[in-house]
């Protein structure tokens, strides 16, 4: 995010879309909360009366699917009623004579049909955002997670660029990343077109500084972008991909469309694993490598707003496992690539020295409960709480902002007779990812446990026949999974929520694989479902708890039955 | 009793807390005064560490090396020094058969941090020679 | 007059980070790895309605009904709150019943009684379960410590008077605004 997380405590309007802070990051609702008890004006966009709508100024519910014909109807309201900073907009963006080209047919009375969303509220939100002394666009996966993600985002940040709200305090825009260390992970060049510090692959003067670091000749290095993790299970079908290395993930669980995964896993020649535990990916694996876990080892994370932060060892592990960096290191000098590292600060400072943007974070800066954000590029710098404050947006060689807004698309599986409900998949506020680690925790188990639930408007409800809390089949065109309905007067009619946790209500088995042609991030907020009554309860409550304990004890056998091989031949 | 300094290893908020440990063993986490939680935590921070305590709740901790000899093979035990051998041998065979594209590897956007991120892409450039590291970014 | 817990449901995020609190406090040992299905019983409960999310807990109401129709007098109102005296419930249920608030919960725990002949036997023992403002707590209720937006804070009389005060000013100008 272009802002830190005081910004948005001390924003003046938050302008939230697609992101339900109360379930995903309850501490950053907490800084919404915060907000809105100093003034700050709310306006919520989502097709589900979430938290943060609840205590909005405004709440605009739209149909799924819709985001980018709304945003287009923002632009066109803030053209036409003429709220965009025109002095902003010619000093410091590009782009705009085509921006009218794209929303002239997104007027707000136009498309409430296809947003659901009344025009009046489409401009009475834009008048408060625009004349908004600061504002903060926060996004989340109700924005990414479909097929035209990439471009929602542009013109999510059009909306910045042509109203001014960037680059200064309580001002900018927030995507707000999901997982602990996301951010990190494409900081260090967990991606596969840039090196750490986003510095490009397809540059020979980068490749050659790396090369170099690392004491390899650079023509061996690769100059087009790898592959994207969302691709794989099919280039392993076409036999592109023979070897996996998976580390602290599990595709098994989290990607969309499970079979289309496993399909995928299964084609490989070597899948290797290396995991805290047995998930189910890790259970298909053909090396399993153990590492020790957070509180066994000590780092470095990113946070949602670009900050780093220290977090130390609390105990020893107790078992036959190592260090994710000390296992990498020991297969490559196997491979004939000398690599060894002896602690955490040692290969922080090799980074630092590749990457201009996190020079200055050493690890005295960072202390103990300190938190510096990059860029940082000298060792006297305090790091960079808000982005774009000289207001050059060096994404284009101009360093003016790119004002870009594209043609409304639908999602890729529409309803239908056999399929009309919208399935859109969200997130367990009690659990995290694939459930690892929380699923094995005492009290968020004792909290919320499988199948999980799937949240239905009880009108929906009540049409189809289904009780509340009574377990029932979603299906989709892939798959069929058991879960339990939820009466959630919050949800939209039409359309059903799924939490992506759970192992035997497991969403992914339903969803979907369109991907947006950029990021190839799966459509997962969209795909078409039905949902049938179960009539004979007892069977379904026995059925659901039959199939857990199947999966647990499969689970469980494959890592206490493991035997040394000399005991078998013996 | 000791306290260690975290960062909740839940979402992107960046909470720092202090897991108390007696006698080796986590027995509470207090919320610590972090930049972005200012002394709170939320109920994964609070309850969401006796994971470590491999309670089988869900599924079990990986404790050892284990591999399988041919697909469809139960797991096997095996030493370190011969698991890392077993998948730097096989990388190596397909890299040389199929060509260094024909490997994927992923970073983790979870608890093991920035240096083990670094350290894989490093492992994808500089060992295998291809740009195949990703991570779960888009879940 | 009796303290009380009290939810604003303008903070609330519906994350029900206080009823493990409230688990977690009640257990004699405060293991928070000992929770499970069974002995998970919050005396506190985020309720969530198409509007609304909020935590309800007991009132400690001062003409408790509770307390007036515990047949076994197991509720009394001391320590300035009312207190169930956990050894003279039976379980009957009567409290649950009288309660406007929904606050009031039996449950049921197993345990070993001594029958006096020198034979223990395991028996179920009920237990009125309500909140206690974590009385036996040195840093006071648990729930209010951990909710991580400010939503629970607990209500005396200065601070019934300030609510009240504030709210009689507002009405006042309100009206006043009207015939101005």
């Amino acid at each position: 995010m272009s802002v830190s997380l005081d910004d948005i405590e001390n924003s003046k309007c938050l302008f939230v879309f697609g992101y339900n802070g109360a379930d995903s990051h309850p501490i950053v609702a907490r800084r919404i909360v915060k907000a809105r008890q100093k003034g700050a004006k709310i306006v919520v966009c989502d097709p589900r009366k979430i938290e943060t709508a609840r205590i909005a100024d405004q709440f605009l519910q739209l149909h799924n699917g819709s985001n980018m014909a709304l945003i287009n109807a923002f632009i066109y309201t803030l053209i036409e009623e003429k709220l965009y900073n025109q002095e902003f907009v010619a000093k410091y963006t590009e782009g705009f004579d085509g921006l009218w080209d794209v929303v002239k047919d997104y007027k707000p009375e136009a498309v409430e049909d296809a947003t659901g969303v009344p025009a009046n509220q489409v401009r009475e939100a834009m008048r408060t955002y625009a004349t908004a002394e600061s504002a903060v666009i926060m996004w989340g996966m109700g924005v990414t997670q479909y097929g035209q993600g990439t471009e929602t985002v542009k013109a999510l940040a059009a909306l910045a660029l042509l109203t001014g709200h960037l680059g200064r305090e309580g001002a900018g825009v927030a995507p707000v990343r999901g997982q602990n260390n996301v951010q990190g992970a494409c900081d260090m060049g967990v991606l596969p077109d840039l090196f750490p510090g986003y510095q490009s692959v397809t540059d020979p003067a980068i490749r050659e500084k790396f090369a170099k670091a690392w004491n390899i000749d650079p023509d061996t290095m690769d100059p087009e972008p790898g592959v994207r993790l969302s691709l794989v299970p099919h280039l392993a079908l076409e036999g592109k991909i023979k070897g996996y290395y998976i580390m602290g993930e599990d595709p098994m669980q989290t990607e969309a469309d499970t079979s289309s995964v496993r399909k995928g896993l299964e084609a490989l020649d070597l899948l290797v694993v290396q995991d805290i535990f047995m998930t189910k990916t890790a259970e298909m694996a053909d090396v399993i490598l153990p590492a020790t876990s957070w509180g066994e080892h000590s780092g470095v994370y990113t946070c949602c707003d670009r900050g780093f932060q220290r977090f130390e060892k609390a105990v020893e592990p107790k078992y036959n496992v190592k260090r994710d960096w000390d296992i990498i290191s020991l297969i490559a000098t196997e491979m004939g690539y000398p690599m060894h590292y002896d602690n955490d600060q040692q290969i922080w400072d090799e980074l630092r020295e590749l990457c201009p943007i996190y020079y200055g974070v050493t690890y005295e800066k960072m202390g103990d409960l300190g938190h510096v954000q990059w860029p940082c590029p000298t060792l006297d710098h305090p790091g960079t709480p808000i982005l774009y404050t000289d207001l050059k947006f060096t994404a284009a060689p101009s360093g003016k902002g790119q004002l870009l807004a594209n043609q409304w698309r639908k999602p890729a599986e529409l309803t239908s007779p056999d399929y009309p409900l919208v399935l859109s998949t969200v997130r367990e506020v009690g659990h995290y990812s694939c459930r690892s680690m929380t699923g094995n925790c005492a009290a968020l188990k004792a909290l919320a446990d499988e199948p999980g639930f799937v949240q239905v408007h009880p009108d929906d409800a009540h049409k189809l026949g289904i009780q509340d809390q009574a377990l029932v089949w979603v299906e989709s065109r892939r798959g069929k999974v058991i879960t339990r309905a939820n009466y959630n007067e919050r949800v939209n009619r039409g359309a059903v929520y799924m939490t992506y946790q759970w192992w035997i209500g497991a969403c992914n088995e339903l969803t979907q694989e369109n991907m947006d042609p950029v990021t190839n991030t799966p459509e997962t907020k969209y795909c078409a479902v039905n949902i049938s009554t179960i009539d004979d309860q007892r069977w379904a409550e026995n059925h659901a708890a039959q199939i857990y304990s199947e999966l647990k004890a499969r689970l469980r056998n494959a890592v206490e039955e493991a035997k040394p091989a000399t005991a078998s031949i013996a | 009793m000791e306290k260690a300094t975290v960062v909740c290893p839940y979402c992107g908020a960046g909470c720092k807390m202090k897991l108390v440990v007696d006698n080796g063993k986590i027995i509470r986490a207090e919320a610590a005064n972090g930049y972005t939680n200012q002394g709170e935590l939320c109920l994964k921070g609070y309850y969401g560490w006796d994971f470590l305590n491999d309670t089988k709740l869900l599924t079990p901790r990986l404790r050892e090396p284990m591999l399988r000899r041919e697909k469809g093979a139960p797991f096997e035990t095996v030493s370190w020094d011969e698991a890392i051998k077993f998948v730097a041998t096989r990388l190596a065979d397909i890299k040389a058969k199929f060509g260094p594209r024909s490997i994927m590897t992923t970073g983790s956007s979870r608890g093991t941090g920035n240096e083990t991120n670094y350290v894989m892409q490093k492992f994808a450039r500089a060992v295998l020679g291809n740009n195949n590291v990703d991570c779960c970014a888009r879940v | 007059m009796n303290r009380f817990i009290l939810a604003d449901a303008n903070k609330c995020i519906g994350c029900r980070t206080c009823e493990v609190a409230c688990a977690v406090a009640h257990r004699a040992d405060g293991d928070v790895t000992a929770l499970n299905d069974a002995n998970f019983t919050p005396r506190i409960h985020v309720v969530k309605g198409g509007d609304i999310s909020t935590a309800a807990t007991c009132r400690q109401c001062e003409d408790a009904p509770c307390a007036n129709v515990c047949p076994n007098h197991a509720i009394r109102r001391e320590h300035g709150f009312v207190h169930v005296l956990q050894e003279r419930c039976i379980g009957c249920k009567t409290c649950v019943v009288a309660c406007p608030y929904g606050a009031m919960d039996v449950v049921t725990y197993q345990t070993t009684r001594n029958t006096g002949a020198a034979v223990n036997v395991l028996v179920n023992k009920a237990q009125a379960n309500k909140c206690d403002l974590c009385h036996t707590r040195d840093q006071g209720p648990a729930c209010i410590e951990v909710c991580p937006t400010n939503a629970l804070r607990c209500v005396d009389r200065a601070e019934l008077e300030k609510l009240s005060a504030e709210k009689r000013r507002r009405t006042a100008l309100e009206a006043g605004a009207l015939y101005i």
